[in-house]
């Protein structure tokens, strides 16, 4: 037989397109996160992780860093819409009515950002590089609480206050990355301006951003009334903008779209998001987004990186828990459900992942002393994170499940 | 005979209120979990009103302590509504009134951590938690078991005009039921809902008691969700049938308008308790829950038929004594002109659902309205 007679048939092995691969890579992390969910009993975020972590080019390398590259848009539009939820489902006008919850966040993320950088120091780190850890280490991951609060149904004291203080110190940490940007100019003798600049750019910008398109999203829900399809529809369309506008601008598209959130909540003074109903559509690219995730986790050179990565969780833990139990009183809650909200902020996941190659971006030389450790500390906690998230809901009574 | 069920006399025509509230979160307005959290923040406070939990984790029941006065109930009513709402301000909760949730999943519900509802919501399986509705209690102190009888069955007359004031539960599952209280289709469900036997005097009533308790079918008078049940540990009558409504002042207004009837009615008597008395009786509560204000009512001897508002108007010119005497001209003023104009709870949800045609936004606004009062 020759081949030639047969020009229909595609050489072999055909081609993998990234299609096919965003349709494998969504049935095997699918496959993975039911068993886990149903063998081990824990979140599904787990399976998810373990297939993008088993695939990716750390491990079997099937999928390498150019592959992961062209499904970044995935990984933007599912982080878009997670970040987006949390600013929407927090309110700001709470901080108002029980301003004790303000003090704790802003006592909550500057503990575990002073308690890091101690322990980085002791550790011999440098000045800029252990400010740059502690900015890692306030921020939880919203991605992880927004997917478990919905998968488990949960809602209550402790569900809100995860999400708030996440939305809260996620805000923090990214605005601090921005300033260690400035100061990482500085080291590095740029020019005054720019240290100034830099950050001033990246804050504003985002700000002015999500002002705009938070107006226009709530333009249109005016303009077109609130049936539950539409307003989702026009949600969505207007993330999606936001992620494309922030990228194309260089802002920061973290704080762009929970700020996007909270400032479409903060104007919509006649209420359409009451009836919004953002539902599960949005959980293929979850599936996705932490597939990809799993991939850059590093499971290599673990002995040299265990030490530091230890000191940074730990002292994460520590700056986390006190500053809840102190307040937990004044801000009207047990100490015992206080201690379920902080162990509910454990998660680290994607976001801690963007800011670090941001920061190694920006600095290299500053960063490659910690990065080992860093990437141990965040694969730790990417795992523990969704496993104590969900004992913490669990626990405070808080999830669908409770109800039966 | 037992010593529950022996008649512990109170001052006759004091009354108490006891209402249940939805606890709503505030991002979508669907019922929240939240009554542990709000009785403890509750209780760290100084309130000395009476605040319990109920069957699920997403209401909780207020009472006032016993009242002569309408101005004093209303007075208290006030004070723990201020108290409710603070506390629910700092765990970022709602509070509203009405006889039910619009849209709430009965599945979503969680039963309060108490051995009793825990056994309630074993016997009765969905039952109890689509028992999830929202009512007013009003207590009628009585001198003695036999005069808390008689006012008892003098009463079931005017249930309809209770139902019809009171009717706050139009929507239920997502849609107008049509009936201005579908709560009480609800309690209906149950199969010791009704009302009393026909019996005048408490040895009677005791006697029918120890034999429904022999025979396993209750364990207490708690079991019986009548519409008007006695209650012999206060020495009150204790009337059931009012849907929560939206405000705290309605609420008092409500309760005034019981005591100044049982005033008349201990008066003068006009009323034989005979099985006739019910001839016509589930009709006519039929009527109010389905049509409020506007539905009809049948004398069950005269046999007449009068719309509702028309009989609650002529009850208010028979009551402007016992409003004078008991101080509460004001508040039977309030009841006659929600008679005459046809102003009712229900009719003011269906307005503000009409606004924006949005379950959640109504019950945005229905908490507002709590909050706000009158």
């Amino acid at each position: 037989m020759n081949p030639a007679d047969f020009p229909f048939i595609p050489a072999w092995p055909p081609a993998v397109t990234p299609l096919a691969w965003v349709a494998l890579l969504l049935l095997l992390a699918i496959v993975a996160g039911e068993a886990t969910r149903r063998w081990l009993r824990v979140s599904r975020v787990i399976g998810y992780l373990l297939v993008g972590a088993a695939l990716g080019p750390h491990a079997a390398g099937v999928l390498d860093t150019n592959t992961v590259l062209t499904l970044r848009v995935f990984m933007d539009i599912a982080v878009g819409l997670l970040l987006f939820e949390l600013g929407q489902r927090v309110d700001l006008g709470w901080l108002r009515r029980n301003p004790w919850l303000l003090v704790t966040s802003v006592f909550e993320a500057m503990l575990t950002m002073i308690a890091v950088y101690a322990v980085m120091r002791l550790l011999g780190v440098a000045v800029v590089t252990a400010a740059a850890a502690g900015v890692l280490a306030m921020a939880t991951s919203p991605a992880v609480v927004v997917t478990l609060v919905k998968d488990l149904r949960a809602q209550g004291q402790v569900t809100e206050r995860v999400m708030l203080f996440t939305a809260l110190n996620t805000t923090y940490a990214v605005i601090g990355l921005a300033v260690i940007f400035g100061w990482f100019h500085a080291e590095n003798a740029r020019s005054p301006i720019m240290i100034v600049t830099h950050p001033m750019y990246l804050i504003i910008g985002s700000l002015l951003l999500a002002g705009l398109l938070a107006a226009g999203m709530i333009l249109l829900l005016r303009l077109f009334g609130r049936s539950p399809a539409f307003q989702f529809a026009i949600t969505v369309s207007i993330v999606l903008l936001t992620v494309a506008a922030a990228s194309s601008l260089g802002v920061l598209l973290p704080l762009t779209l929970l700020l996007l959130g909270m400032l479409a909540r903060l104007f919509d003074r006649e209420r359409h998001f009451v009836s919004l109903r953002f539902g599960q559509s949005a959980m293929l690219f979850v599936v996705l987004l932490f597939a990809l995730a799993g991939t850059s986790l590093e499971f290599r050179g673990w002995s040299n990186a265990l030490p530091m990565a230890l000191g940074f969780i730990a002292a994460r833990y520590i700056g986390k828990l006190v500053p809840l139990l102190l307040l937990a009183k004044v801000s009207s809650l047990t100490p015992r459900k206080a201690s379920l909200v902080q162990l509910g902020l454990t998660p680290m996941s994607g976001l801690a992942l963007l800011m670090l190659s941001d920061l190694s971006e920006q600095a290299p030389a500053l960063v490659q002393e910690i990065a080992a450790s860093m990437y141990l500390a965040i694969t730790i906690l990417a795992f523990a994170g969704p496993i104590a998230l969900q004992f913490a809901l669990r626990r405070a009574g808080e999830t669908a499940e409770d109800a039966k | 005979m037992s010593d529950i069920m022996q008649f512990g006399p109170s001052k006759a025509l004091t009354f108490g209120i006891e209402l249940e509230l939805q606890i709503l979160n505030r991002r979508d307005c669907d019922l929240a979990r939240g009554a542990d959290d709000l009785l403890r923040v509750i209780a760290a406070g100084k309130s000395t009103s009476d605040i319990k939990p109920e069957i699920t984790e997403s209401m909780i029941e207020v009472a006032t302590g016993i009242h002569e006065r309408y101005a004093d109930a209303l007075a208290e009513l006030r004070a723990i509504r201020e108290t409710v709402v603070t506390a629910a301000d700092r765990l970022n909760l709602l509070i509203a009134g009405g006889g039910a949730h619009p849209f709430q999943h009965w599945s979503e519900r969680k039963i309060f951590d108490q051995p009793r509802f825990k056994q309630i919501s074993a016997l009765y399986g969905y039952l109890a938690k689509q028992f999830t509705i929202f009512g007013q209690h009003v207590h009628i102190g009585c001198a003695d078991g036999d005069s808390a009888m008689y006012l008892l069955h003098a009463m079931g007359r005017y249930i309809p005009h209770f139902i019809a004031l009171a009717g706050s539960s139009p929507y239920q599952q997502g849609v107008d039921t049509a009936y201005d209280s579908s709560r009480l289709n609800s309690v209906y469900a149950f199969p010791l809902s009704g009302r009393a036997p026909v019996v005048e005097r408490w040895a009677d009533f005791v006697a029918f008691f120890e034999k429904m308790k022999a025979a396993k079918v209750v364990e207490s008078m708690k079991d019986f969700y009548w519409d008007i049940r006695p209650k012999p540990e206060y020495g009150t009558i204790e009337v059931r049938v009012f849907d929560t409504p939206l405000t705290v002042e309605r609420a008092a207004v409500l309760a005034a308008y019981v005591q100044a009837l049982a005033r008349r009615l201990l008066i003068d008597r006009p009323v034989t308790v005979d099985d006739d008395l019910y001839l016509t009786y589930t009709y006519n509560r039929f009527q109010a829950c389905r049509f409020g204000l506007d539905g009809l009512m049948i004398d069950p001897h005269s046999h007449e038929h009068v719309p509702i508002h028309e009989d609650i108007e002529a009850t208010c010119r028979m009551l402007a004594v016992d409003a004078m005497e008991l101080q509460s001209t004001e508040a039977l003023n309030q009841v006659a002109l929600w008679a005459r104009e046809r102003i009712s709870d229900a009719r003011w949800m269906r307005e503000r659902y009409a606004e924006t045609e949005s379950l959640a936004d109504l019950m945005w606004k229905q908490s507002q309205y709590w909050r706000a009062g009158s």
